[in-house]
């Protein structure tokens, strides 16, 4: 839009210097123009200016000899002024064709002042006086022929470029009035032009924005809008998604509480009763003299009540999770003690020298991860999550490798990967879901949970997993934090 | 009051005499500061210059320009030239038309001489070295005539009545020649006002035979080589003194030094020098009225009497 407006700018001042310099240039040929009009009718004036006198000489020359004879000076000066404006028109055409017609008029001048002269001068019998005035007044009438001639000649030419110089001076007219109405026209065009550009820029823009704020959240702007603004309509979709994400965001937690308040209440409600069947069962189960089959059933009561409190816990702490009490973590101390924890799930009861699964466990620390701000115990709960959930990926044999490393941006990454059976893609994207499980007996909290305490660390936590090949789990944390309680 | 009357009347006198002295004053103060102020301070005087045509009427004026020119602005003076188409008209017309003074050709200066009384101041020198011109008889070279006995019945180009080349020599070679009356041995005789003329005429078969002065001959052939080629010369006069300034004797003197003065010292001044160039002279030397003895002299051997000679062209 910048390059845009300065083009612009560049147009206008471009319009403005060249149509100035032209309009001054027009003023300046229609004013040569006139000028040579007048210098043509000047020239016509010359001739006949020139006429005049050469018929005063011939007039004077007649009068010779007669009672209204001039005194021989002023008839030579009448003959002088003839000779000068002869003389004038040599002074005034330069075209070599021109001045060899007007070089041959001066020789007839000049001869003509010759014969005058010697009109003036000769005494003698009538007849050679006579024949000397004849041949002086006839070399006076060629000469008023010449002229005529040459006045003839070029009153056409002076006519046609008379003619010419006028048509010029209106051809420019034409120009300037067109200039002077189409050039406005023009700018008012490229004026509207970028306007309208503008306020469709804009218009698109404030109707996004009033989508936005009627509550249409997915409204995007699709139009393809120009330069700055495209940018400014790719600022606000990113606005729109991030604003799409919070609302989302909120009402999750506004979810997450409700859910909470839900568990909070349904766990008082139930807890206090179910302890009082259990204390029941066991009482019962313990001074009744009962067939081991009652025994097993009271057994598989008591472990189901085990298994609704264990729920209830999971409920808590999906719904309310406890804060975090932040202290500064050895992470590849509490990844060791975390595994040596997972290690006893694999313990054969029936035979401990031989685990249920062949199971490498491969450590892959960074030395250079450094301690991190996070509840030991919530960050045990997500590391023993997802490690029991890639044993329980594995189907007898395999490799789970538990990666750490610096990240750049003042972050540490902790990935757990397995050769298990791995997710669906259709899983992959629900397994954060709350009771979303795939196992027989899970509550789906487990992975809901790790997330929901990775999410108060200020952490993220990602998945990718291949069926047949394995599932990875992405843990990144940021080293330095403002928990509750403890800072770094 | 009788005592009071005569106060009066002293007062009135005094008063008087006060405004005569006073005007006395001025108005010798004011002659006296004409007399002192350089020429051409105070308003310049006017002069009439005649001139008679040795080439055409036009021609002749504009040559003698440049010269009245540099004469008026050394002499202080303003000069009006005027033209006169005969040369008798010259001498008729000098006191009537107001002429100072006059370039007169050798004749028309002996004729003024003696019936004006005029004055000659300077005359030409040519780059020659000649202040002196020749007449001249010429005839077409391929014209039969080479003597006086083959111009009978010929066309005679004289210049005019009052003219030495153009007329005395003419008359002086006829009585040579023992041509008794022009009018009835030629079959024609013509003046044609100027020498240009006369050798034009004759060369272009206007006339058989012509004369006129050698410096005009000359200079046509510098610039017509057929002039030389063409024509034939029979005659040559002695010499004569060329054109000179002549004045009225009762012009002031003073302006006539002067004028004699700028003439003399033009070629001294480098102003001066482009005008001779231009006019054809090489400087001024002073003239005189013994100058024109040749002119007397040739008008006597063929029985003129200047002073009483009719000058008019027929």
């Amino acid at each position: 839009m910048k390059k845009k407006v300065f083009i612009a700018l560049l147009v206008l001042v471009f319009c403005f210097f060249s149509g100035g310099i032209y309009i001054a240039r027009s003023i300046d040929e229609v004013i040569t123009g006139l000028e040579n009009v007048i210098t043509l009718h000047q020239v016509e004036f010359l001739r006949k200016d020139l006429q005049n006198k050469i018929s005063v000489v011939q007039t004077d020359l007649l009068l010779k000899d007669s009672p209204h004879a001039l005194p021989i000076d002023l008839f030579m000066a009448h003959a002088t002024e003839m000779e000068k404006a002869a003389h004038v028109c040599i002074t005034c055409h330069h075209t070599d064709e021109v001045l060899k017609t007007l070089y041959h008029f001066q020789d007839q001048i000049d001869r003509y002042m010759q014969m005058l002269s010697r009109v003036y001068t000769i005494r003698g019998e009538k007849e050679r006086v006579d024949q000397e005035k004849n041949g002086a007044f006839a070399q006076g009438e060629a000469a008023l022929a010449e002229v005529e001639k040459i006045v003839i000649t070029s009153s056409e030419k002076i006519s046609n470029r008379i003619t010419l110089a006028r048509n010029n001076i209106a051809e420019t007219e034409h120009l300037l009035f067109f200039l002077i109405s189409a050039g406005p026209l023009f700018l008012i065009l490229i004026a509207y032009v970028f306007l309208n550009k503008f306020t469709t820029s804009v218009e698109a823009l404030v109707d996004a924005t009033r989508k936005i704020q009627q509550g249409d959240l997915r409204y995007r702007v699709q139009e393809k809008l120009p330069d700055e603004f495209a940018m400014l309509a790719s600022a606000f979709n990113e606005m729109a998604n991030s604003l799409k994400d919070q609302c989302q965001h909120m009402q999750q937690t506004e979810r997450l509480a409700v859910v909470g308040e839900l568990a909070v209440g349904l766990a008082h409600e139930v807890k206090n009763p179910l302890a009082g069947i259990k204390v029941s069962i066991e009482v019962l189960a313990n001074e009744l003299t009962l067939e081991q089959e009652d025994k097993e059933v009271f057994l598989r009561i008591i472990n189901e009540i085990h298994r609704i409190e264990s729920l209830l816990k999971s409920l808590l702490s999906y719904a309310r999770p406890s804060g975090p009490a932040p202290v500064s973590l050895d992470l590849h101390q509490l990844l060791d003690t975390t595994i040596k924890s997972a290690g006893y799930s694999l313990v054969n009861p029936a035979n401990a020298a031989k685990p249920l699964k062949e199971i490498e466990i491969v450590k892959n620390f960074s030395p250079e991860v450094p301690h991190v701000v996070a509840d030991q115990g919530q960050m045990q709960q997500v590391f023993l999550n997802l490690m029991l959930n890639a044993i329980d990926a594995i189907p007898a044999k395999g490799v789970i490798t538990i990666t750490t490393q610096k990240e750049s941006n003042a972050a540490t990454q902790i990935i757990i990967a397995d050769t298990g059976k791995g997710i669906s893609p259709e899983n992959l994207s629900k397994i954060f879901n709350p009771f979303f499980t795939t196992k027989p007996k899970g509550t789906g909290l487990g992975l809901a949970i790790c997330k929901r305490l990775i999410e108060l660390h200020n952490g993220t936590i990602h998945v990718s997993s291949t069926p047949g090949e394995g599932t990875t789990f992405y843990i990144t944390l940021p080293e330095k934090q403002q928990l509750q309680g403890v800072s770094q | 009051m009788p005592g009071k009357s005569y106060h009066n009347c002293s007062m009135f006198f005094a008063v008087c005499l006060f405004f005569l002295l006073a005007t006395g004053c001025g108005d010798q103060q004011q002659h006296e500061k004409k007399a002192n102020e350089p020429p051409g301070a105070a308003q310049s005087q006017k002069l009439k210059i005649g001139l008679i045509s040795e080439y055409d009427i036009f021609s002749q004026k504009k040559s003698y320009e440049p010269l009245a020119a540099y004469l008026a602005k050394k002499t202080g003076t303003t000069i009006e030239l005027s033209m006169f188409s005969r040369y008798g008209n010259l001498i008729d017309n000098f006191a009537p038309n107001g002429l100072d003074g006059a370039f007169f050709g050798s004749f028309a200066a002996a004729l003024a001489i003696r019936k004006l009384a005029i004055q000659p101041l300077a005359r030409p020198e040519y780059p020659n070295g000649a202040s002196t011109y020749h007449g001249l008889i010429f005839v077409r070279k391929d014209s039969p005539i080479r003597e006086g006995a083959d111009m009978r019945g010929k066309r005679f180009a004289l210049v005019d009545k009052a003219s030495t080349a153009g007329w005395l020599l003419p008359m002086h070679y006829f009585k040579e020649n023992a041509i008794e009356d022009y009018r009835t041995f030629f079959s024609e005789t013509y003046f044609t006002g100027t020498h240009e003329d006369a050798v034009y005429d004759v060369l272009h078969g206007k006339a058989d035979i012509g004369a006129a002065k050698n410096t005009v001959f000359d200079h046509l052939a510098e610039s017509d080589s057929k002039v030389r080629e063409e024509l034939q010369i029979l005659e040559i006069s002695p010499e004569m003194p060329a054109n000179a300034l002549a004045v009225r004797r009762d012009l002031d003197e003073s302006l006539k030094q002067k004028l004699k003065n700028a003439l003399l010292r033009m070629d001294q001044d480098p102003e001066g020098k482009t005008v001779l160039r231009a006019f054809g002279a090489g400087k001024f030397i002073a003239a005189t009225p013994k100058d024109y003895d040749p002119v007397f002299d040739y008008a006597d051997k063929i029985g003129l009497d200047p002073a009483t000679y009719d000058y008019i062209n027929e």
